[in-house]
């Protein structure tokens, strides 16, 4: 414990040696435990066409942009009421010194018109510390795509300052749970759009989605038996792939679509499998009298973590894709379940115990490097990770309440993504980018 | 032979007499009193005969009901099959669940014909897929069991329900240790 502690504290004093050493170009590492959040001011938009003339969208568009830049966690609106600088200043003659001594470091300035039923917008990201512009876009479209305009410019500005766009367009399915049946149900990254995707009126579980987002592999129980299903997404249609009697429960899809992990028992008992989905054809991966569940992909498609408890308890497992290798990842307590791989990095996000409940942790790929990731109250389980490996989602409790929580990868900034009043929200699974916007 | 054929030509004739004067004289009141008489004694018959397949009916009905309530006894003993319990994360057999499985294994002999389903439950902490693993070795440790206390292996089918289906939904000790378990379905083999 002591030795853990104080590496963090090695970590965190290396990093503020890095951040004072680094010149002011280089962004932090928006995944460090020490990130601070990006300060950027969001003014009142102007009109495009330079003549006075009040529109509401002037101030709804940059509250739009503020709301989704701080869904991501890595941003910090700068109070508006602070703000020197008329909106209508020229951005030739943006004053960018009256910008940093409100602590801005960065901002947006933007201009609409919107004639008739057509909206355009044209915004520029500004660094006001180095005094220049790193974004700049227009964009053009009917009334009410504004939305779609903010997420697109939230995404320019997430490329320009961390390297990569956001998760705007993606969604996270879960099974919800009602008067003991269940369906699969998605919602978006920013909490809208709730729909309900199958309809058995049975027990309907574990979404898993294909690689490129059109279908959910699921498990249901509506012929008595828990069978697995695809759902196609564009048609609503769905296929029972697979009803060995007994378990038959979805893995991961792979990451390059053509194979899928299935755990069936078969052959006697739970092992994993992996089905060509081309030829039709399975090949069983564990051969072990214990238990074998949870398989998932490594981002390379080349190795797979899962549970097994053939040590005994439950633990996160690493084998080849050809079933080959097997070494065991987490030793830290009598319960570790449920393994989701960092589709960007080396890391893998399981659930495991602490103080009586479980919390989600992560750990390297190579068994080193324990964290702790969340400290709900009520317990956290089942993480899923973003397609972007910036954001975690889990399945928790408040006051009893089931919901499903987004938090960022290094722990920072929970939130709750759907709150189920009627409907209990577990096994969040998420979607690569859906290109909604 | 010919004194037959007389008299029978002789009984036609008074029947075709009988007919004749039915059909001609039939809206005469007097007539109509008479073919009453006529009808009465078949009348008579039917009701007799219909007083003995009733008696039957009223036995039939009597062994029925006996036998409805020897399966009602039967089916009420079937309901009655007690869960097992299962420590936390565990699948093995406790030293109750066998004697309550050894009670199963006798009843499932004593009455054959007899289906059963073996659903394995878990509470409801852990994950949702470990925990349908779970309730499966939950299952077939008991079906397992009972096969070896010789039932028949094909009398029996065993399903995960995982922690999907809690007998008491509350997040605490007690309900935790009532829903982990395995559930008895019996049922007439079909």
């Amino acid at each position: 414990m002591i030795k853990k502690t104080f590496s963090i504290l090695c970590f965190v004093i290396f990093l503020l040696i890095l951040s004072v050493a680094a010149p002011a170009k280089v962004y932090m590492d928006i995944l460090s435990p020490a990130f601070q959040k990006f300060p950027i001011a969001l003014p009142d938009f102007s009109p495009l066409d330079g003549r006075e003339g009040e529109n509401p969208l002037f101030r709804e568009i940059p509250g739009l942009l503020s709301n989704a830049l701080e869904l991501t966690g890595f941003f910090r609106t700068v109070d508006r009421n602070a703000y020197l600088e008329s909106p209508e200043t020229p951005e030739e003659d943006v004053r960018f010194a009256d910008w940093r001594v409100i602590g801005a470091e960065f901002l947006v300035k933007g201009k609409l018109e919107a004639p008739g039923e057509t909206l355009t917008i044209e915004c520029r990201l500004y660094d006001v510390v180095e005094g220049k512009m790193l974004a700049g876009k227009r964009y053009t479209g009917k009334k009410g795509d504004e939305k779609a305009m903010v997420y697109r410019f939230a995404d320019e500005i997430l490329s320009a300052l961390t390297g990569s766009r956001g998760v705007f367009d993606t969604e996270i399915a879960f099974s919800g749970k009602k008067n003991r049946l269940s369906d699969i149900y998605t919602i978006q990254f920013d909490g809208s759009n709730l729909r309900k995707r199958t309809d058995h009126k049975a027990i309907t579980l574990l979404p898993r989605w294909s690689a490129d987002g059109s279908k959910i592999a699921y498990t249901a129980y509506p012929r008595g038996n828990p069978d697995l299903y695809v759902l196609n997404l564009a048609t609503g249609k769905t296929t029972r792939l697979f009803h060995d009697r007994g378990l038959n429960l979805t893995g991961g899809w792979s990451p390059d679509g053509g194979r899928m992990l299935i755990v069936s028992r078969r052959d006697g008992n739970e092992e994993i499998y992996v089905h060509e989905l081309e030829t039709g054809t399975s090949r069983r991966l564990t051969r072990d009298p214990a238990i074998d569940v949870s398989p998932c992909w490594s981002p390379d498609g080349k190795r797979i973590a899962f549970v097994s408890n053939r040590s005994g308890s439950p633990q996160i497992f690493v084998m080849d894709g050809d079933g080959g290798a097997v070494r065991r990842l987490t030793f830290n307590g009598s319960y570790n379940t449920s393994p989701s791989w960092s589709p960007t990095g080396s890391r893998i996000a399981y659930e495991g115990r602490a103080g009586g409940q479980f919390q989600i942790f992560t750990i390297d790929e190579n068994g080193g490097n324990t964290i702790q990731l969340t400290y709900e109250d009520e317990g956290a389980e089942s993480p899923a990770w973003s397609p972007d490996g910036r954001f975690i989602a889990f399945q928790g409790k408040r006051n009893g309440t089931s919901r499903i929580s987004v938090i960022n990868a290094n722990g920072l900034n929970p939130r709750v993504l759907y709150e189920g009043k009627d409907l209990e929200a577990v096994s969040p699974a998420w979607s690569p980018h859906l290109n909604l916007y | 032979m010919k004194n037959h054929n007389v008299f029978r030509g002789a009984l036609l004739l008074v029947l075709s007499l009988a007919v004749a004067l039915v059909i001609g004289c039939g809206k005469k009141a007097v007539v109509q009193e008479e073919m009453g008489v006529v009808v009465k004694e078949p009348a008579k018959e039917e009701a007799a005969a219909e007083t003995r397949p009733s008696e039957a009916a009223i036995e039939e009905e009597l062994l029925k009901e006996k036998e409805r309530q020897e399966k009602e006894r039967v089916l009420r003993e079937a309901a009655s099959f007690g869960d097992i319990y299962f420590e936390f994360d565990q699948y093995d057999l406790t030293a109750t669940a066998r004697e309550t499985l050894k009670q199963h294994a006798d009843w499932l002999l004593a009455n054959p014909g007899f289906d059963l389903l073996v659903e394995g439950h878990c509470d409801e902490r852990g994950t949702a897929e470990y925990n349908l693993a779970l309730g499966d070795r939950r299952a077939n440790a008991a079906r397992d069991y009972l096969v070896s206390l010789g039932v028949d292996a094909g009398w029996i089918t065993t399903i995960s329900y995982g922690e999907e289906l809690p007998l008491d939904p509350s997040h605490n000790e007690a309900a935790w240790a009532k829903n982990r378990r395995d559930h008895f379905v019996v049922t007439p083999s079909r």
